[in-house]
């Protein structure tokens, strides 16, 4: 598998992948990310917050990182053979000030 | 007699400089934040039978799905934070604690809205239900300060839409 790849999975957050039949098992897997905030997203953010309501920098800055753990699972989940994940769930924790790591774990399956 | 003329004068311009950029911030705060929530209405007016499933939203994940074509992880995550003005009077208010009413109109939105970009995503990717409704709530602290710690709430919402 080339870095950089980007490969896509069957996933799910219930317990199997419906429309598929799960025929075997490989266990955990997890991708994690750790993002901080570029200066220019926290001025513009900072700025947003004179008014609040949505800080757009923020969400998509998240959405990246989501999607990038994501993929970290799914390289990981190929990598042994899967080819589907089922029971998705996402953690977020701040680490540090000024960062904050995504967290996504699953159970790597094989369905027909 | 004019020393304390001078003094008065300058209590009052301290004052004043004090209140007034969170008096400005709280005042645009409202009238944007309004704007939003009215926003938001008008849109869950119109696209709240969207998807045209039954049941459509669920939050457990026993399966209508039989007969699924197919499937897939959806997630939607938003970022919202109240104004510094709202942030400022907040203060005053945890003194006396109760309602926090500003924090309620901010949570309350992002999780509107969230879940609507939700069922948008569900129907871009051709989905007729959703199962499975999972919202998180964090604190993000991009902030490199402790005082604008809560400056920034993130609803994360994540489900399994299904193609019939």
């Amino acid at each position: 598998m080339q870095p950089g790849t980007t490969i896509s999975l069957h996933m799910s957050n219930v317990e199997t992948i419906p429309g598929k039949v799960l025929v075997n098992s490989l266990g955990l897997v997890t991708g994690s990310t750790v993002r901080a905030k570029n200066i220019g997203k926290d001025i513009f953010a900072g700025l947003k917050n004179i008014v609040g309501g949505e800080l757009k920098a923020y969400t998509e800055l998240l959405n990246e990182s989501r999607n990038e753990a994501l993929q970290r699972m799914m390289l990981q989940a190929h990598s042994m053979g899967a080819n589907a994940i089922v029971n998705v769930r996402f953690a977020t924790s701040n680490v540090a000030a000024g960062a904050s790591e995504l967290f996504c774990y699953g159970t790597a399956v094989i369905v027909e | 007699m004019s020393s304390v003329g001078v003094g008065i004068i300058i209590a009052l311009v301290s004052v004043v400089g004090v209140f007034l950029f969170p008096t400005l911030s709280w005042a645009l705060g409202r009238w944007y934040q309004g704007r939003l929530v009215r926003a938001l209405n008008e849109q869950e007016k119109r696209t709240g039978n969207m998807l045209q499933s039954e049941h459509y939203l669920s939050t457990s994940s026993s399966m209508n799905a039989i007969g699924a074509n197919g499937s897939t992880l959806l997630h939607v995550s938003i970022c919202v934070g109240p104004s510094m003005g709202q942030m400022f009077f907040m203060w005053f208010k945890s003194l006396v604690g109760g309602r926090l009413a500003s924090y309620d109109t901010v949570l309350d939105f992002g999780r509107r809205e969230v879940l609507l970009r939700l069922k948008k995503q569900a129907d871009d990717f051709g989905c007729s239900a959703i199962e499975n409704i999972r919202i998180e709530t964090s604190v993000i602290s991009f902030a490199k300060n402790q005082k604008s710690k809560t400056s920034s709430v993130e609803f994360l919402a994540f489900a399994t839409g299904i193609r019939q």
